[in-house]
């Protein structure tokens, strides 16, 4: 029992200081209209040295002549595999000086998965079906992730410092480097930053529909 | 000629290299039609009627039996074939509209080009979206369309290069299009002696007509003939803002001769035209389209030099919501002649109403009602009738579709 007691006591005194070596950064963004931005990518980078992010295997599908999902993000030296679930051929390209590669022609699930080695932006297309548009963010930041519907993204246990915090979106008119900032975790209380764009987003790709499968 | 002729012989070569053998997509449909018409005797009939259907051909009727392949052959080349059967009295019976190898490389650095060889469509039109260059809003197509699908095939090689704008950051895409083409110069001539007609036939190649056979009003006209050796061009330009808002612009002119006349008699119909359009995809399911095309097509006929200056242009607006779609469309044309009598000339205006229903990926119904009102200068001259009709056709269209994608 005396044992037992010494550990709680232990634990209580080491509470504090675990508190004060990390901290919580809370993102929201939001629209021009100061409506929430929902899917919105964030990336975090931290000034000190960091372990690097282990890779990930991503799947990116293609059903209903669409990405899906159309934005995902991933760690640098991750792999995403693209199957294709639709009934037609599709022939996936990007030209992104981040990775270019090209899929020949096919269905299902042919090739092995495509590495992506480099941080950056891939945008996606099919040579076939035009209106086909997808986006890997690649990135060499710590922590990252997308909005909720509330515009919200947080990340919790940072260690102090001064952080880097990104926004994207492939809808973007602001430039990104204008939404950029840096934001100190003291560990103390809980960081927040609001990300406001400055301009509407481009109007989003409008949906398939059931006669879109019939058209060119 | 002979320089277009090389080129041809070129592509088939390049083709005979082995490729890759990849799956062969294919398409089969059968659109039936139950018409109501009141309408004159039809182009297609022989005589100087604007509708597809007139009064002596209503009731159940083949609107389309069609067949279409597309052939991969490696990654980057395909052959296209789309052959189809109208049921016209008169017409071919069973004829190619379009067949063409298609070269597609994939984009380097935001720009791509594309090659087509053999016969295929002008980039005009900007209702005809749909599989085997039929239209999603309407049965029938507008006057102006209605005229490319009867007289007008780019039977040659077509370039395009695109500047994919929108897969690089920016709000625009670009593209200029340039062909060369031959065999096709009897074009002018059913715009010139028969008329403009809103309807959805496509004259098949090689030997398709329009027109009635033996002692018509309007007798057959074949369409796919070279005559003078002179070949044709046309550049374009286009330009799209986002997926919203595409504009295309075009300038075509056969170069023929208009004093040319094969063995077999068929006039070479000096024809050039220029055509734009914009569409605008709105959201909410909706669209909008409106096309305008002018130009002059002339003949020299027992040595007398005729021209007929024509214009066709069109106004749809259409809404698509689940698995419907309702449109609306209003249609105006014109064609004046330099004739002492005036035979030729023509001016008319139409309105078009259509409700689709595409049930699924093999079933589609649609509903349309086409109202017509022309005076046609050939009516009084040919067939001493009155030169102003109003037609009215009713149609009711039951479309199933098998194919290896469906």
């Amino acid at each position: 029992m005396p044992r037992i007691s010494a550990w709680i006591l232990r634990l209580l005194w080491l509470c504090p200081a675990v508190s004060a070596m990390a901290g919580t950064l809370s993102v929201q963004a939001n629209l021009a209209n100061h409506e929430p931005f929902a899917g919105a990518v964030v990336t975090v980078s931290g000034a000190a040295t960091h372990a690097p992010v282990a890779p990930i295997k991503a799947i990116v599908d293609q059903i209903n002549l669409a990405f899906v999902p159309d934005v995902i993000v991933i760690p640098v030296g991750s792999t995403v595999e693209f199957p294709n679930s639709d009934s037609v051929s599709h022939q996936i390209y990007s030209f992104s000086p981040t990775k270019r590669f090209k899929l020949p022609l096919y269905h299902g699930k042919p090739y092995p998965p495509v590495l992506f080695d480099q941080a950056g932006i891939v945008t996606l297309g099919c040579n076939i079906h035009d209106r086909m548009v997808g986006y890997i963010v690649v990135t060499d930041a710590t922590y990252f992730g997308r909005t909720d519907a509330h515009g919200a993204w947080s990340v919790t246990n940072l260690p102090r410092g001064i952080y880097h915090v990104s926004l994207w979106h492939p809808l973007l008119r602001d430039s990104v480097t204008s939404l950029d900032r840096d934001v100190s975790i003291t560990g103390e209380e809980p960081a927040t930053t609001t990300v406001q764009l400055a301009q509407a987003l481009r109007p989003a790709p409008l949906q398939a529909t059931a006669r879109s499968r019939d058209e060119y | 000629m002979n320089a277009l002729r090389t080129l041809v012989a070129a592509s088939a070569l390049c083709t005979a290299a082995p490729g890759i053998a990849w799956s062969t997509d294919w398409e089969l449909s059968a659109d039936m039609r139950l018409v109501d018409s009141d309408g004159q005797r039809s182009l297609f009939d022989g005589g100087f009627g604007a509708l597809r259907y007139d009064r002596e051909h209503d009731g159940v009727q083949i609107g389309r039996l069609r067949a279409a392949l597309t052939q991969p052959l490696g990654d980057v080349w395909a052959v296209k074939l789309d052959a189809s059967y109208y049921g016209q009295d008169d017409a071919h019976p069973l004829g190619v509209t379009e067949a063409y190898l298609e070269y597609r490389p994939y984009p380097i650095d935001g720009w791509r080009t594309r090659v087509r060889i053999g016969a295929y469509y002008p980039p005009v039109s900007l209702e005809d979206t749909a599989s085997g260059w039929s239209s999603p809003y309407t049965l029938s197509n507008s006057a102006l369309n209605s005229w490319l699908g009867e007289e007008v095939r780019t039977i040659g090689i077509e370039g395009n290069l695109e500047w994919l704008g929108t897969r690089l950051g920016h709000d625009f895409d670009l593209g200029m299009t340039g062909a060369i083409f031959g065999w096709n110069e009897p074009a002018g001539t059913v715009v010139g002696t028969g008329g403009f007609s809103l309807n959805d036939f496509q004259t098949s190649l090689p030997q398709g007509y329009v027109g009635g056979r033996g002692a018509a009003a309007f007798p057959e006209q074949p369409i796919f003939h070279e005559i003078d050796g002179h070949e044709g061009f046309y550049v374009g330009a286009d330009a799209r803002y986002l997926d919203r808002v595409t504009l295309i612009a075009l300038h075509y002119d056969d170069r023929a001769n208009p004093t040319a006349v094969d063995l077999a008699g068929n006039e070479a119909w000096d024809t050039h035209f220029n055509s734009a359009g914009v569409r605008v995809n709105a959201g909410g399911g909706w669209t909008a389209i409106v096309q305008w095309l002018a130009g002059t097509t002339a003949v020299v006929y027992s040595g007398e030099a005729y021209s007929y200056p024509f214009h066709a242009r069109f106004a749809l607006i259409s809404r698509e919501w689940g698995r419907n779609t309702v449109s609306a469309r209003y249609d105006v044309f014109g064609i004046e002649s330099n004739a002492d009598d005036n035979l030729g000339a023509e001016d008319g205006h139409a309105w078009t109403v259509a409700y689709i229903f595409n049930q699924s990926l093999r079933w589609r119904f649609a509903l349309e009602w086409l109202h017509v009102t022309s005076d046609s200068a050939a009516r009084v001259l040919v067939l001493d009738e009155p030169a102003y009709a109003r037609e009215n056709q009713t149609q009711l269209s039951i479309r199933y579709t098998i194919g290896s994608d469906r």
